[in-house]
């Protein structure tokens, strides 16, 4: 498919900016502070040779350069080289916390894309009806809504409903409980308990942003030519919306949505950390505090292969629902 | 990010121009409203402090007080008193947000600026580093450098960091727009002159993209305050003793339940400031870009039907009376077609002629239910006797396409882009006359066979953008012809066309008519059209009909100036090449300030005192010519 070619292409000139943006950051994070900081002024003492061994082991003991260098030729084997903490793989740890976050990610870029385009859709179709005016209240209002508040009042109004009903509908700490209920189906209801409102978080900010987009698109469609064309037809009007404009209008929400990906992702590290979850934000903040280069890499570059698959995916899709895309080249 | 980002660019930047912006940017009351909220607010962060007798580092014995007289936002576990905090932070806050978007603005710009105009290989690798910074979730390297600041902060690091990593949206916007103006003539006209590249960059481009910047920066700034108190949320922003309303509302999570004061205060403020930047943004995209002011807040179009007596002889098919329509406009109605009377008989083909603005593709949407929603219709239409004015939708839609027909000017854009040629010209057949899609589809074929689409069966599964103009175009009519209506009306059919396409898409219209006998309203500019198809002639001019009459009337013997005036402006073969076109002197006069006498008079050669004093109505010349004009003194152009 040219589509991959394409995308291919591009991420092959990518790659030089990718060199030199890797290594500022690693340069940035390295040069933060010690590591073995907290190991060092630790009391009762450390041996020397334990600290002379972990400072070998992190490769503390190079200089900066030849440290990239280590970290970039481990990163092409797929290795992304030793964890400050010990007792830890960074690829089993990203592993883990990726799905966990991931999670809750997909289900509110999925619920959010849905209910923008039926918000877009009607709010262009009933321009300045009130349900029109109620939703660009509502979009402005979240647009400006800081996520990491938007969570903690989220969480307090779970806690109150908890109390209100003497249930535990919802969970605001963790991502599951500890230990798991026994059975499978109790399990589910149980990530669902700890996922429904990190989820409504993202879902309220995203959503917001996409729906009014939805809605430009949507109007800027039903003033265009075909349209009228499908009118003059004699085509209902109900046909001439879902067939003639949203069909046509999908396409460019399609791009925003892929293009806010990081955005999504930026928002989950900050509710993660509002609901306690060890998801991929946890590990984030936790990684930089104890100044663990390698993981602060490993994350970065995950996160950005993330993006890139979203793009990806979100060209594949664009030419599926595009045919002038999808016979260019 | 903004949802609707990309703003128009603005033409010109005299000094009149920004005052109108100003203007306008006034009559938009929500923006105003929300940019005297934020002088509150930065009035609140930058004057407050100094009339405040606590400081925000000050501890007063009082701890965890809710709200009271001496500390009317309560103060916190410490004994911090909130209101001096929060004013403290919001300071900080502002600051940060504000040397962020300014910091974005300057290296947004450049890089934009730089981008799209030298273009190829800078403008490549420039953008390769956008899509980098697009691809790493800004707070996660905003933290990871905090970090590295973090005690030894201030406000000006965190703004520089976040400034690094915002400025590629500015870029983005600033890219586009030049690139768009790169190529407009007054930077040639610059560049022809001998000035330098960065020359023509700082005095020619930066004046005018200075729109787009202003908005996306305005709107960055929101963005800005999201991500510092996001940064200082999760601890990588501003550090204490300082503050900010992100550390703030960090400090109070765990005591929502206990202390909710502290928690809501820092956050309102935040959801203040956000809310009353995004709409002074969008106020002034609206400012800046007129074309989106709006009209009339309706969805349909109004309808005023108007009684009408006489018998409608047998053999019109169409009858209009008394035809208006008015778009209503902020400031003043604009009258589009003025008191229009015209009547089509079954199967024959009238030339609807005019400049352009005179009100003849408006005739044809009013005739079709068509119009946008400012509009409001009133007359009378008649389609074999039943009253289209203010007929109801469902009813409407089910004369459009099968009783009447259209085709438009430009087959680019009046097929959709995303479905097949086969299944848009089936779909025709089969909203009125059912049956299988296999059936439909044979007719289809059948029908783009008619109009001469080569190999049309094999073409059925291809899409619009696979077809030339011209051949878009016939596919255009075979859709109009699908169910044989009665009318078809063709606004400008071959105008977008190539001149040789054009004559091959008019004799498909008049295969279609030969075979059909549809009568067909055939609206154009062009007088070289009407003369090969047209049996009568009618001519508009500042939405009125001024003459109309056979097309041997008409071209042989025009009565009206006007007429006249768009006859001699048309080249012939049978004059000497070398004698000079005429033009009608001066242009058709502004809809909403129309002169009280003859629209045309203050162009006409013929003008005397008793054209200016009032609009003359129709009169007849011969039998079935008639003309508006007071001076009616036929003279035959040779032929």
């Amino acid at each position: 498919m040219e589509i991959l070619g394409f995308a291919l292409r591009r991420l092959l000139v990518a790659v030089p900016v990718l060199l030199v943006s890797t290594f500022l950051i690693f340069l940035t994070v390295a040069g933060s502070g010690d590591p073995l900081t907290e190991l060092r002024e630790r009391q009762p003492p450390v041996p020397p040779e334990t600290i002379t061994a972990e400072e070998v082991r992190l490769g503390l003991d190079q200089p900066v350069l030849e440290r990239y260098g280590d970290w970039l030729t481990g990163v092409v084997r797929g290795d992304f080289g030793p964890s400050v903490n010990r007792n830890a793989s960074i690829a089993v740890e990203i592993g883990t916390r990726l799905g966990v976050t991931m999670r809750f990610v997909l289900v509110a870029m999925l619920v959010a894309a849905v209910l923008a385009i039926l918000v877009g859709v009607v709010s262009a179709v009933r321009q300045y009806s009130w349900l029109d005016y109620l939703f660009t209240s509502a979009g402005f209002l979240f647009l400006a809504m800081p996520s990491f508040w938007l969570a903690i009042l989220l969480k307090q109004g779970g806690i109150q409903f908890n109390r209100a009903t003497g249930t535990e509908t919802f969970y605001m700490i963790g991502d599951r409980s500890v230990p798991p209920p026994p059975t499978f189906l109790a399990q589910l209801a149980d990530v669902a308990g700890h996922m429904i409102l990190p989820t409504v978080t993202l879902v309220l900010i995203h959503f917001a942003v996409w729906s009014r987009f939805q809605r430009s698109s949507m109007l800027e469609v039903l003033n265009s030519d075909y349209v009228r064309l499908a009118t003059a037809k004699g085509l209902p009007r109900r046909t001439v919306l879902r067939k003639y404009a949203l069909r046509t209008a999908l396409t460019p929400l399609i791009t925003v949505i892929a293009l806010d990906f990081t955005a999504v992702f930026a928002g989950a590290v900050i509710t993660e950390t509002v609901f306690q979850w060890r998801g991929m934000g946890d590990y984030l903040l936790s990684s930089i505090n104890a100044r663990d280069v390698n993981a602060v890499m490993a994350w970065l570059l995950v996160a950005a292969l993330a993006v890139m698959v979203f793009n990806l995916v979100a060209d594949i899709l664009y030419a599926a629902l595009d045919p002038r895309i999808r016979h260019v080249r | 990010m903004s949802a609707d980002s990309s703003p128009a660019p603005v033409t010109g930047a005299e000094p009149g121009q920004w005052r109108t912006v100003a203007t306008r940017f006034l009559r938009h009351r929500l923006a105003v409203a929300a940019l005297a909220v934020l002088t509150l607010v930065a009035l609140f962060a930058f004057v407050g402090p100094l009339l405040w007798h606590y400081g925000y580092d000050e501890i007063t014995p009082d701890n965890s007080r809710p709200p009271s007289a001496a500390h009317p936002l309560g103060t916190d576990s410490l004994g911090h008193d909130l209101l001096a905090q929060v004013m403290r932070g919001t300071q900080q806050s502002l600051l940060i947000a504000l040397s962020v978007a300014l910091g974005a603005a300057l290296i947004g710009t450049v890089t934009g600026v730089v981008a799209g105009f030298h273009r190829g290989k800078t403008d490549a690798l420039l953008m390769r580093v956008v899509d980098l910074f697009l691809t790493v979730p800004t707070i996660a390297v905003a933290a990871v450098l905090g970090h590295n600041f973090a005690g030894k902060s201030g406000w000006f690091l965190i703004a520089a960091v976040l400034a690094a990593l915002m400025w590629t949206t500015v870029a983005r916007v600033v890219r586009g727009v030049v690139l768009g103006l790169r190529e407009r003539e007054f930077v040639a006209a610059a560049r022809a002159l001998g000035a330098s590249n960065t020359r023509i960059m700082v005095s020619h481009i930066l004046p005018n993209i200075a729109g787009p910047i202003i908005v996306s920066v305005t709107i960055l700034v929101a963005s800005a305050i999201l991500a510092e108190t996001a940064l200082s949320f999760i601890g990588f922003g501003v550090q204490p003793p300082d503050t900010s309303l992100g550390l703030l509302v960090a400090n109070a999570q765990s005591a929502v339940g206990t202390r909710p004061w502290l928690f809501y205060s820092p956050g309102v403020v935040i959801l203040l400031i956000a809310l009353s930047i995004n709409f002074i943004g969008d106020g002034l995209r609206d400012a800046l870009d007129p074309a989106q002011t709006r009209g009339p807040r309706r969805r349909r179009y109004l309808a005023k039907p108007v009684e009408r007596t006489g018998v409608i002889p047998g053999d019109v098919l169409l009858s209009v009376r008394d035809l208006r329509v008015v778009f209503a406009a902020p400031g003043d109605d604009v009258p589009a077609v003025r008191h229009l009377d015209l009547d089509l008989r079954r199967g024959e083909v009238v030339g609807l002629v005019g400049e352009s603005g005179s009100g003849k593709s408006v005739t044809a949407a009013a005739i079709m239910g068509l119009l946008p929603p400012a509009a409001t219709v009133s007359g009378s239409v008649r389609l074999d006797g039943q009253e289209l004015v203010g007929l109801a939708e469902p009813r409407y839609r089910r004369l459009r396409g099968r009783r009447v027909a259209m085709v438009f000017q430009d087959p680019m854009s009046s097929l959709s882009p995303v479905h097949t040629i086969g299944d848009q010209v089936a779909e025709a057949v089969r909203v009125h006359q059912g049956g299988s899609w296999a059936a439909a589809r044979d007719r289809a074929a059948e029908l783009l066979d008619v109009v001469g689409v080569p190999d049309a069966r094999n073409r059925l599964r291809d899409y619009p953008h696979q077809f030339s103009g011209g051949m878009r175009q016939r596919v255009v009519i075979a859709m109009a012809i699908a169910n044989d209506p009665d009318l078809i009306i063709a606004d400008e059919p071959t105008t977008a066309l190539d001149v040789t396409v054009q004559a091959q898409v008019l004799a498909a219209l008049r295969a279609v008519r030969e075979r059909t006998g549809a009568a067909i309203l055939l609206i154009t500019h062009d007088l070289g059209i009407v003369a090969e198809v047209a049996d009568r002639i009618a001519v508009m001019y500042a939405g009125r009909l001024v003459e109309t009459g056979t097309a041997a009337d008409v071209f042989d013997s025009p009565a009206m100036p006007y007429t006249r005036g768009l006859l001699e402006s048309v080249p012939r073969l049978d004059r000497p090449a070398d004698e000079e076109l005429w033009a009608i002197p001066g242009s058709p006069p502004t809809m909403t300030a129309l002169p009280s006498g003859c629209a045309f008079a203050p162009r006409c050669a013929r003008r005397t005192a008793e054209c200016d004093e009032s609009e003359p109505g129709l009169r007849q010349v011969s039998d079935g010519h008639l003309a508006a004009c007071l001076h009616l003194t036929v003279e035959r152009t040779p032929r």
